[in-house]
């Protein structure tokens, strides 16, 4: 549309498998490099993407996060994750 | 997800199946709600109905926020988006939800400002960079999204961002529930908790519902195996005299699910007296509005809107399809007046609408049932 810079990676509304919103979609992201509150995250297919993380807490280069509309709202354990 | 791939496995589906059908009660036919348009979206896409038996029947609930947005809504955003200096922004499917006076895409065509954001922070990145301009975020959710707008009003706060606010429409799941069950249409077993609301909120707040109705409710992820095994839980309760809350979706849904966004959300929120809901009318306490300590960010109040209330199409059913009571098959214009590309009702808009979901993928369903016969 007007900004198409606001569209992040491959995560925006229109993608499959549908709006991220509606679908209640969050996908799961790994940490990559943290500025402030904001994490550099990547997804399985190395598509970047910034999250907001003050809603879960801490997090480290190499944590998962469940991310939905650019902000972490859980951090995955190890076990979780099933790393 | 990374072990994706294991949770579409079709071998595994048919174990499920078969499991499942041997819990059925002779005889009892089982209608189970799954509450999330996101659910509605995979049992569509995966054929899941496919490997259950007939006596359990699916049966799709309200959890579509763009489905429940009503006709005036839509023709408040637009009326503030023709204002003077405006930026309007929103997520993609609220772009072509009919409203009275047509979509944001058909307002955006006749020359207001309307762009489509996949976050809401976002939207407050466009602030930052038309500090000339007035930009309001027109915020649609559950519980997963309230978080992110009350992330990015607080982040609008600390960096003392006055050229921001927030038309609120999240609505929250429990009353939407409620309404369900106080329906005198509809005859309900179980429900299929929403997964990511419910990694927000936790399990807790559905205590309720096996309590006062003695139904099941158990938290699903959005695979196709985690649908059935959600399923399978449901009819391992039944065959075993149960009614519980139970979490399926242990993976990221913690039972008491995330106190750092349950404080944020207190924090930036207050309840709404009331809100209409398309479909399921007005519910007390079932909507958001900005707390007096950021009132200052509410669209609503910077802005003189119509408020007018705008009556659905009368040939429309959502209604009937989003309380369950009516398949999207069923509505008397689906498929030939509404379509996902001239949608008449919401339902048809998202992808995540049942009438879309079905639209789109019912055929297959259908061809697969066609197959079956001929065999």
């Amino acid at each position: 549309m007007n900004d198409p810079g606001v569209f992040v990676s491959g995560a925006s509304c229109s993608a499959e498998p549908g709006c991220i919103t509606c679908g209640d979609i969050a996908v799961v992201l790994t940490v990559r490099t943290l500025t402030g509150s904001d994490a550099s995250c990547v997804d399985e297919e190395g598509r970047e993407e910034q999250v907001a993380t003050e809603l879960v807490g801490e997090v480290h280069p190499g944590d998962r996060v469940l991310v939905h509309a650019g902000v972490a709202i859980e951090r995955l354990s190890a076990e979780e994750t099933g790393v | 997800m990374r072990f994706v791939d294991e949770f579409r496995d079709p071998e595994l589906a048919e174990v499920l199946g078969r499991e499942i059908t041997a819990l059925c009660e002779p005889g009892r036919h089982y209608k189970i709600m799954e509450v999330c348009g996101g659910h509605t979206h995979t049992i569509y896409r995966y054929g899941v109905q496919d490997h259950l038996p007939e006596d359990i029947e699916l049966v799709h609930g309200p959890g579509c926020p763009v489905c429940v947005i009503p006709m005036g809504r839509v023709d408040d955003g637009i009326a503030i988006a023709e204002r003077d200096g405006v930026i309007l922004t929103c997520f993609g499917d609220m772009m072509r939800v009919p409203g009275g006076r047509g979509s944001f895409l058909e307002a955006n065509a006749r020359g207001a400002d309307i762009r489509m954001v996949y976050s809401p922070l976002d939207a407050l990145r466009i602030a930052r960079q038309n500090p000339d301009r007035q930009v309001v975020f027109y915020a649609i959710g559950f519980e997963t999204t309230a978080p992110s707008t009350a992330l990015t009003v607080l982040r609008a706060a600390q960096e003392g961002i006055e050229n921001f606010s927030v038309f609120c429409n999240h609505v929250t799941i429990i009353p939407a529930i409620k309404a369900i069950l106080d329906s005198p249409d509809l005859r309900l077993d179980a429900f299929i908790g929403p997964g990511h609301v419910s990694t927000v909120i936790g399990c807790r707040p559905y205590e309720w519902i096996p309590r006062d109705f003695a139904m099941p409710l158990v938290c699903a992820g959005f695979e196709p195996l985690d649908l059935l095994q959600s399923v399978y839980m449901i009819m391992k309760q039944f065959s075993e005299g149960r009614a519980e809350v139970e979490n399926q979706y242990s993976r990221v849904v913690h039972y008491d699910g995330n106190p750092v966004a349950l404080k944020v959300l207190a924090d930036v929120f207050a309840l709404r007296p009331f809100f209409e809901w398309r479909g399921l009318g007005s519910i007390a306490h079932s909507a958001l509005q900005l707390s007096p300590k950021y009132a200052h960010y509410d669209a609503e109040l910077r802005y003189e809107l119509p408020g007018v209330r705008v009556a659905d199409p009368k040939a429309c059913q959502c209604g009937e399809v989003l309380k369950g009571v009516l398949k999207p098959w069923e509505c008397k214009v689906f498929g030939t007046a509404c379509t996902p590309e001239t949608p008449i009702g919401t339902c048809m808009v998202s992808s995540e609408g049942a009438c879309a979901a079905y639209y789109n993928y019912g055929q297959y369903a259908k061809q697969r049932l066609t197959l079956e016969v001929l065999k």
